[in-house]
């Protein structure tokens, strides 16, 4: 027999063997249905109540409580203090970008993963092709989701628990900067670094050890000693993917021109710690 | 049967029954209803088994609390963090609905996982349930791209930097990744066409997919069957070839069941 007429006959008598011995769904399967759905909405109705509750006793939404606020500040395009935090579900995906760097294998990343995972699953009834159910007697398949599981659960919960620096205690290492970089009396150059504390750049970039590593953005340390010029950093500001073509940075446009110019002024004091 | 009913008990039986009849025949849904309802699944279902409603009525709670959140937000940056404000500090309830619609979403998105387990860790998706696996998937992506949209709406700081970086970062996919993300933005900057795409996405062209998807998936499943658990020793479509005898004394008690005898098919 070949293996599609094995699966035939299995389906066959699967059929008999529910006609014959099977119970009917309503109301033996559809009670504990009936129930599950009712947890489930209890669920719901819990969380709401507990988010509610617990975020609103000291005054004002924004205040989190159990389970985050009710809502942030109303967005406001012009601040770029922004911490660039998906909704928890995407944190694998979110976390996955500090293991991808900028520029080589960031795309890897944001597209090729998600990509990948979503063909696989796609792809799986006809890979696995065998008859066998068993979960003990699939030892390949039930490893590989035991592999899946533990690393969706480790990207997610790293994601969850990731700090953001926070932007008054980045402006407190701006001195610091400015000593170990050599440019302490450049004025343009200080302004900038001040503003680079105070923008969330340290959410995603890495400076003389400072910052996070999220959506694989590159250490900014001797971004200087790139020799790219402050025209270039000014325009990568203004518009990242026009000058780096799929970058995830946003535009920070909005600071206005001068405060670009000071941005990039110490982005290209920025050599390097000697 | 109806040999002691009077005349009058008869005619109101006829009158209470007219309505579903001519529902009936011009529609044929009892018959359906009745397949539905009545046809057997196999007896050794498991509580893992009900993680499917489970998901259907998360979907549910969202369709419905989202329905009523349209009433009152407002798809505009201008208005949109104060519509949200309004809805859940003012509106009677409204911080419930809103509330069930943002948990919900999580639930949704957590059991469609667990339900996709289950289907795993029983070789579900395995001939002739292919279809059904691939339209679960579908699902599974439409539903986080529906909280993806979702995300923006509330147009609060959160919101905004986490569609920013998104949209950025659907951007930079190869060959369509700009055209999407540009689409998505519908400007060059985010603002108020983005607002107006993604709510257009969120509770018309996705919520529609779905629907659609869960009917085609609901179909097949009523059509295929259900399995019986892999480990079950009385599993529908076991194989008999080299049972020597019943493994247990409760199967032998139910194999010779006649059809109807459904109450000791009930073993959970």
């Amino acid at each position: 027999m070949s293996s599609l007429e094995k699966n035939r006959a299995d389906h066959k008598r699967y059929k008999e063997d529910v006609k014959k011995e099977g119970k009917p769904f309503f109301p033996y399967a559809l009670f504990h249905d009936s129930l599950m759905q009712l947890v489930v909405v209890g669920v719901i109705i819990a969380l709401s109540v507990i988010w509610k509750f617990t975020a609103q006793h000291e005054g004002g939404g924004t205040h989190p409580g159990l389970l985050g606020p009710l809502y942030t500040e109303k967005a406001d395009p012009g601040t770029v203090s922004f911490v660039p935090r998906p909704d928890w579900y995407f944190y694998f995906l979110f976390y996955l970008l500090r293991i991808f760097k900028w520029p080589d294998s960031v795309i890897l990343g944001t597209v090729g993963i998600p990509t990948l995972l979503l063909v696989i699953a796609i792809a799986l009834p006809f890979v696995d092709r065998r008859r066998e159910r068993h979960p003990l007697r699939r030892p390949v398949a039930m490893i590989t989701a035991v592999l899946v599981i533990v690393a969706m659960g480790t990207l997610t919960w790293k994601g969850a628990v990731a700090k953001e620096p926070i932007a008054s205690e980045a402006g407190a290492l701006v001195p610091m900067w400015a000593q170990k970089q050599g440019f302490k009396g450049n004025a343009d150059a200080e302004a900038g670094a001040k503003l680079f504390s105070q923008s969330g750049c340290l959410n995603c970039h890495v400076y003389t050890g400072a910052g996070g590593q999220n959506l694989g953005a590159p250490e900014l340390t001797a971004e200087g000693a790139k020799g790219r010029g402050i025209d270039w950093q000014i325009k990568h500001l203004q518009c990242p993917s026009c000058v780096n073509a799929g970058s995830p940075m946003p535009s920070f446009k909005t600071l206005g021109a001068d405060n670009l110019k000071k941005l990039a002024t110490f982005l290209e004091a920025s050599k390097g710690p000697k | 049967m109806s040999a002691r009913k009077s005349p009058r008990q008869q005619q109101l039986e006829a009158a209470l029954l007219y309505p579903v009849d001519w529902l009936d025949e011009r529609t044929g849904l009892l018959g359906g209803l009745r397949y539905f309802l009545f046809r057997n699944v196999p007896r050794d279902t498991n509580w893992m088994q009900t993680l499917g409603a489970a998901t259907l009525t998360a979907f549910l709670v969202q369709a419905i609390t989202g329905v009523f959140l349209a009433m009152f937000y407002k798809p505009d940056p201008n208005s949109a963090y104060e519509s949200i404000q309004h809805i859940t500090n003012d509106v009677t309830f409204g911080w419930l609905v809103r509330g069930m619609h943002r948990w919900g979403a999580s639930c949704f998105i957590i059991l469609m996982f667990l339900h996709m387990g289950r289907v795993f860790l029983f070789g579900a998706y395995k001939y002739p349930r292919e279809l059904t696996w691939i339209v679960g998937v579908l699902l599974l992506a439409l539903g986080m791209i529906e909280g993806f949209t979702g995300y923006l709406l509330p147009w609060d700081e959160t919101a905004y930097w986490a569609t920013v970086v998104g949209i950025n970062i659907q951007a930079s996919g190869p060959f369509v990744g700009p055209f999407i993300g540009s689409i998505l933005k519908g400007g060059a900057e985010i603002g108020p066409e983005t607002l107006a795409r993604f709510y257009s996405l969120h509770m018309l062209a996705i919520p529609g997919a779905l629907i659609g998807l869960i009917g085609v998936h609901l179909y097949l499943v009523v059509r295929l069957g259900i399995t019986s658990p892999p480990w079950s020793p009385v599993a529908a479509g076991r194989e008999r070839d080299d049972e020597e005898a019943p493994p247990t004394g409760r199967v032998g008690l139910v194999s010779p069941a006649p059809r109807g005898s459904a109450s000791q098919g009930v073993d959970e």
